[in-house]
């Protein structure tokens, strides 16, 4: 036994084919064992389908690394904090505190938006008042926005603290009635141009800010550092701010970019490959127990029995699949567990019947009858002499079975049946179709979620076909 | 056995096929509650219907109240929703084999009628052209370069449509398809022209002459079929090419190229013609994955198919679309086999004469 799994063994690691399978193998493991060890199993429902987790990010950026092969380089993704102010003084009986961070705009190209993110605000008597001005590279002043802290509640009690649990969040680049004000006003001063608030919208505030302007009246990027000012005006000396956050959006983010919720792409991507595995995995471990004990207990039993097992499985094993799935998921709600019951409940049946039929040509052979002959068990041969010989068959069939698995489970999820508490590749590939990827060219939103899904499936086809030869004889190399 | 017998047999297993997926659905909607509630609807479909003519005719308001809970009592009774789902399962059964399922949610029929039957009626013919289609290329592909690459077993060809078909079997079809918009309708479009439309049958407006309209929907049917071909070709190239090289192998091949036969009739006399019937098999049992592909594949391409109805259906929550999409599927899968195993009795001569 131990010398024939040896020879099988020898026989597998020959080919080129079994050897790339196996190094895809442990890629595939190795990634899902980083992806357990690092995410929270509740990673799904707590980040990956929370907008709210992913609002600093660009919206559908691209991967940074396209930069490489751009002559014209994209805009990165920046985000700015600081916890202290650079200065601080007294005027007019404010206390006057100066948050300020500075931004390099490197490339020709406009910020996609501008975010304020403000934690943790202390105050002891009255409300302060905040101020954000942007000084320029070329030292122009632009005054864009000022906001009252919120005042205290009656009976509350001093030192007030705010946006402790959640964070401030103004959306500067899509403010409608203050700053598009303000813009218009800088216009007027610094260049002497005319532009009324809504005008203003209409050129939109990144040129504005970010930009200078061309002989053709037009914008382009200006480049070099911005000083963006952040001026809390306080009645006591005490009162500051915790977190002061600047988000200045780019044209690119991460490795595999974002998708329209601003979604770092990477990481859906990441928690796919656990999910991948368990499916194939449990999908096709079940449905080959199921198939190889319905086919080896049908094949060695025989009699009525048999032909139970035979009908049932015959009728299974000729429905039509997608559909049914559809319809079972659909009914059942889509959760995990019920795909994968559902993808075993119509996988095992064609196993059974090949099964079957080697279990058949196996008994008649002339070593189980001389097994018969001496008077072993039942069991006895079928442990020793039947089982083994039809073994590397259900092996290999099961591995065979677990692309399969996979890819129903990514077209489940692309017509919206997945479970939408686990992130999928199937999953990231229906949003991004439903939200236009394909139409709008969202390449990096498209592609590796689908190349993923190959590569998953060709790893254990690549597997199943080195394990070919050994499953047949027929097809082993001379030695 | 007979030609009639064999076909008989196995047309009668077909329809167990059929009746198993009809029971199976039955079961499953009776015991999770969703037969009631489509009956339920139908109901109140009706009921509503009614109220509208009675409200003409009897103008007291608390007589028409009574009029209508009296019919709605009928319509519950001969309904069945008086009854458990189990003894009303025949009835159900019946009703979904003539498609009696009332009314869609929300999805309508392009002539606008919102009628289960009407709906599906309309899209059936648009997705049984788009399999048909395929199938035929398919197997014309799968013949010809099956046949040419079996002639030189190890080439440089061989191998390449071996990994081709390694390949296609771990390929999503309608991620293929999401590939081809992306490449063919985003990327490459001359004069500013995309090569291949986005999706859909027609463009808007279509064109009005029969023959313009003709060769705008072979223009939208592009894509989907070539999706569909290079991700179902694979399979049956490299069956084809096994099952050849097999019967090249027989003793009666050597026979005949003994005899001095041109190599062309041997081919396709000797081997072919020997080779057809399991090729054929092969093709009837792989006709579920058309089936899948084409739901799919009309989903990405927007082909206006049954397939695409099924993810309306999804969408809108809409349980009887589902539901009688789910048989007529199956009813088309149950046809398309049985059409393919009288193929298969035509070209198999041993079933005919024994």
């Amino acid at each position: 036994m131990s010398s024939y799994l040896r020879e099988s063994l020898s026989e597998f690691w020959a080919s080129k084919i079994s050897k790339l399978g196996v190094i895809f193998l442990l890629i595939v493991v190795a990634v899902s064992v980083y992806t357990i060890a690092t995410f929270p199993l509740d990673y799904g429902t707590r980040y990956w389908n929370n907008p709210r987790y992913w609002v600093d990010n660009p919206k559908a950026a691209e991967p940074q690394w396209i930069n490489y092969f751009l002559g014209d380089k994209k805009l990165g993704h920046t985000v700015l904090s600081t916890n202290m102010p650079i200065k601080a003084y007294l005027s007019g009986g404010y206390y006057l505190k100066f948050y300020s961070v500075s931004y390099d705009l490197t490339v020709n190209q406009f910020p996609t938006f501008i975010n304020l993110k403000l934690e943790d605000v202390k105050y002891h008597t009255r409300a302060p008042s905040a101020t954000i001005f942007i000084t320029r590279p070329d030292n122009k002043t632009i005054e864009l926005y000022t906001l009252t802290i919120e005042s205290p509640v009656p009976n509350e009690v001093p030192p007030y603290i705010r946006y402790s649990d959640e964070p401030k969040r103004i959306l500067l680049s899509g403010e409608q009635y203050v700053v598009p004000l303000r813009l218009s006003n800088y216009l007027l001063q610094e260049y002497n141009l005319s532009r009324t608030p809504s005008e203003v919208i209409e050129i939109g505030y990144k040129k504005i800010i970010f930009g200078e302007i061309t002989e053709e009246d037009d914008f382009q990027p200006l480049k070099g550092t911005y000083i963006f000012n952040l001026v809390l005006k306080a009645r006591q000396g005490g009162d500051l701010i915790g977190k002061t956050t600047f988000i200045i959006g780019g044209q690119v983010y991460g490795l595999m970019g974002t998708d329209t919720l601003g979604r770092d792409l990477s990481q859906g991507l990441l928690f796919g490959f656990p999910v991948a595995l368990l499916i194939g995995f449990a999908a096709s471990f079940i449905t080959t127990a199921i198939g190889a004990s319905l086919g080896v207990t049908g094949g060695y039993i025989g009699g009525r029995v048999d032909n139970v097992i035979q009908r049932v499985s015959d009728v299974a094993n000729n429905l039509p699949q997608l559909p049914l799935l559809i319809f079972l998921t659909f009914v059942f709600g889509g959760k995990l567990w019920v795909i994968l019951v559902v993808l075993i409940a119509f996988g095992w049946p064609s196993l059974v019947i090949v099964v079957r039929s080697m279990i058949l040509q196996v008994k008649s052979a002339s070593f189980v009858e001389a097994s018969v002959s001496v008077g072993a068990s039942k069991w006895r041969i079928m442990a020793r002499h039947i089982f083994p010989q039809v073994a590397p068959y259900i092996l290999s069939q099961m591995i065979f079975f677990t692309p399969s698995a996979i890819l129903s489970e990514a077209a489940l999820s692309f017509l919206g049946l997945g479970d939408p508490s686990i992130p999928t590749w199937g999953q990231i590939l229906e949003y991004g179709f439903d939200h236009g990827a394909v139409y709008l060219g969202y390449w990096w939103w498209i592609l590796p979620p689908g190349l993923l899904i190959v590569f998953s499936a060709v790893t254990f086809v690549l597997i199943a076909l080195g394990l070919e030869p050994v499953v047949n004889p027929r097809l082993r190399r001379r030695r | 056995m007979g030609l009639g017998k064999t076909l008989t047999v196995r047309a009668i297993s077909l329809l167990f096929v059929l009746f198993f997926v009809l029971f199976l659905t039955v079961v499953v909607i009776g015991a999770t509650g969703m037969s009631d509630r489509i009956l339920n609807s139908m109901v109140k479909d009706r009921v509503r219907g009614i109220t509208q003519e009675l409200a003409t005719q009897i103008t007291d308001p608390e007589k028409l109240k009574e009029a209508i809970e009296a019919i709605e009592q009928d319509l519950i009774v001969a309904y069945g929703l008086d009854k458990p789902w189990y003894v009303r399962m025949p009835n159900m059964v019946w009703r979904i084999l003539s498609l009696d399922l009332g009314n869609a949610r929300t999805v309508m029929s392009f002539a606008g009628s919102n009628r289960v039957s009407n709906i599906i009626l309309e899209r059936m013919p648009n997705t049984i052209f788009l399999m048909v289609t395929v199938l035929i290329i398919n197997f014309v592909i799968s013949i010809i370069i099956g046949v040419k690459v079996a002639t030189k077993p190890g080439s440089l060809l061989d191998r390449a449509t071996s990994l081709y078909s390694a390949v296609s079997y771990a390929l999503p079809t309608w991620w293929l398809g999401m590939l081809m918009i992306l490449t063919f309708s985003f990327y490459i479009r001359p004069n500013n022209q995309p090569l291949f439309p986005f999706g859909g049958m027609y463009s808007a407006p279509p064109p009005t002459d029969p023959l313009g309209r003709f060769l705008d929907m072979l223009w939208h049917l592009g894509l989907p079929v070539m999706t569909l071909v290079i991700a179902l070709s694979g399979s049956w190239i490299y069956i084809t090419r096994s099952i050849v090289i097999t019967t090249a192998q027989e003793d009666f091949v050597t026979t005949a190229r003994a005899k001095g036969l041109p190599e062309r009739l041997v081919l396709w006399r000797y081997i072919i013609r020997a080779a057809a019937p399991p090729i054929l098999t092969n093709l009837i049992l792989s006709l579920a994955f058309y089936l899948g592909g084409a739901i799919l594949t009309e989903t990405v391409f927007n082909w206006p198919g049954m397939g695409l109805l099924y993810l309306q259906a999804i969408m809108s929550v809409d349980e009887v679309l589902i539901l009688a999409l789910t048989y007529v599927f199956t009813l088309i899968y149950v046809i398309a086999r049985f059409i393919l195993e009288v193929l298969y009795v035509i070209v198999d001569p041993r079933v005919r004469y024994k």
